[in-house]
């Protein structure tokens, strides 16, 4: 049995995004949740699956959100709270979907950084304690703490080892926040010039201020379904082409199944952005251009988790959906048909319409 | 003198002979007694052969450094007083690598590759962590 083309995305939804506490989870991700089922037109009974990576105390539970919107589900799936199982979150609600465990899965991602960023560093990330390391190499002991400081340890040996800079790198952050200007949903979209890069503050050196995450509140929920349900959807359906898993490794993914590539197709998808720099080094991201929506691998094309919003990464989700419909008005791919999301875990899923 | 104000160790079944060897001043680690691999961290089975039979095994201490990060946003409170502040990863010379602090180097002066060997910071009267200073000799 192969996955490709099986199942497909019918309706995505996001919330709004903000910097400042506005909401609950719980209300953000019921908002998105009534969003995917106007945009798909599926009818709240239609969903019998619900998945979900970012659980309590970031986000809502499986079991709170399917009593709160009055789901029936046949199939509940709940990973790790980490922005690195989206991927394999999705790939589960696609193999839940082709193996007949549910008809229609969705993947619900409401949270909120914002009250929680005690969670993120420092005292209150009780996870930096765990025996002999945190999940980004916390040690509390000696001070190192926050998803950011695993992402520096990276990029210094980075820096040393290809004698790259944090300046070239800036055309990261940089490409992002232009996508992002023309993203009217994105938090950020004042222009940020290589001087403003450089000259904000560090975090852990060596990563400035923009070369992190947002830490923000928001909502994305997305609707997969069988491709014959698909087909009789309301908006055109975006397919699951194929999919490799979590530690599949970063050298096979950009050729994932069904061997469509970096270097092999226009459109490229990263998300964490400090993360895997030996991805970045082979997608060639510093490259003048490269990866802006015009350029040959445009990334990140709503601004991503540093410019649009961090809902975890479900928003790059909602928004490759969108290119791939052609909704995305000025930030419009021009031709896109075929995205990838990939992460410096391994995981990659592409999608087509 | 005041109280030790910061995080420390977490010390379980696993990693307590670690712990007892730095009270000592020592550096130790596991070595499998099979395979003769070093690991750390601390674990009850070697990764390469799964062995469960392990020695405790002194290190000299010497290693280098093989990336390192400073801080300069205050996330404990505790580690305010030391803004800016530099943790390293040492590639010990027997293989394994730990994260520590490098002591009496501006972070200016630190470099991935640098030696470095471990000294002993009495930060309780229970507890001495391993910390790094620039190699000697």
């Amino acid at each position: 049995m192969t996955i490709r083309d099986r199942t497909a995305i019918v309706g995505v939804g996001t919330s709004r995004f903000s910097k400042a506490p506005t909401d609950t989870p719980m209300r953000l991700a019921a908002q998105a949740f009534k969003s995917a089922l106007a945009d798909g037109g599926v009818g709240r009974d239609e969903v019998d699956g619900l998945v979900i990576n970012i659980g309590w105390p970031l986000g809502v539970d499986y079991d709170r959100f399917a009593e709160a919107l009055g789901l029936r589900i046949r199939f509940a799936d709940q990973s790790w709270t980490h922005g690195r199982f989206v991927g394999p979150t999705l790939q589960h609600a696609a193999m839940a979907v082709a193996t007949g465990l549910a008809r229609c899965v969705a993947c619900v991602c409401g949270v909120s950084f914002i009250q929680e960023r005690g969670l993120l560093g420092g005292p209150g990330d009780f996870e930096g304690t765990r025996e002999e390391g945190g999940t980004h190499e916390e040690n509390p002991v000696y001070g190192l703490t926050a998803p950011a400081a695993g992402a520096a340890l990276s990029v210094q040996r980075y820096f040393a080892l290809y004698g790259a800079t944090s300046a070239e790198l800036g055309a990261v952050p940089i490409a992002f926040r232009k996508h992002a200007a023309l993203n009217p949903a994105a938090i950020m979209r004042s222009p940020l010039t290589l001087e403003d890069h450089q000259a904000s503050r560090f975090v852990v050196e060596p990563l400035h201020l923009f070369d992190c995450c947002l830490v923000s509140d928001g909502a994305a929920v997305v609707l997969v379904t069988s491709a014959e349900r698909a087909r009789d959807g309301a908006r055109r359906p975006v397919f699951i082409a194929g999919m490799q898993g979590m530690r599949a490794g970063p050298d096979e993914f950009l050729f994932a199944t069904p061997g469509l590539g970096i270097g092999q197709q226009r459109e490229f998808r990263y998300t964490p952005t400090e993360e895997q720099l030996s991805v970045y080094r082979m997608a060639g991201v510093t490259q003048k251009g490269r990866i802006e929506l015009h350029g040959e691998l445009p990334m990140n094309t709503s601004g991503g988790l540093l410019s649009e919003a961090h809902v975890s990464g479900w928003n790059s989700i909602a928004e490759i959906v969108r290119q791939l419909r052609g909704d995305c008005g000025e930030r419009q791919v021009r031709g896109a048909r075929v995205m990838q999301w990939a992460t410096a875990w391994g995981d990659s899923t592409i999608f087509h319409s | 003198m005041t109280a030790y104000g910061k995080p420390l160790p977490r010390i379980t079944p696993d990693n307590r002979p670690f712990w007892d060897a730095t009270r000592r001043h020592e550096l130790a680690l596991q070595r499998c007694a099979e395979c003769r691999r070093f690991r750390y961290p601390p674990a009850p089975v070697c990764p390469e052969c799964l062995s469960e039979r392990v020695e405790w095994v002194a290190v000299s201490g010497r290693g280098t450094v093989s990336t390192f990060v400073v801080f300069h946003h205050r996330y404990f409170p505790s580690f305010a007083a030391d803004l800016p502040y530099n943790v390293v990863q040492v590639q010990l010379d027997e293989g394994p690598r730990l994260t520590a602090n490098l002591v009496n180097v501006p972070n200016a002066e630190i470099t991935i590759g640098m030696r470095v060997e471990v000294v002993f910071d009495d930060v309780t009267p229970e507890v001495s962590l391993p910390r790094f200073r620039r190699a000697t000799t």
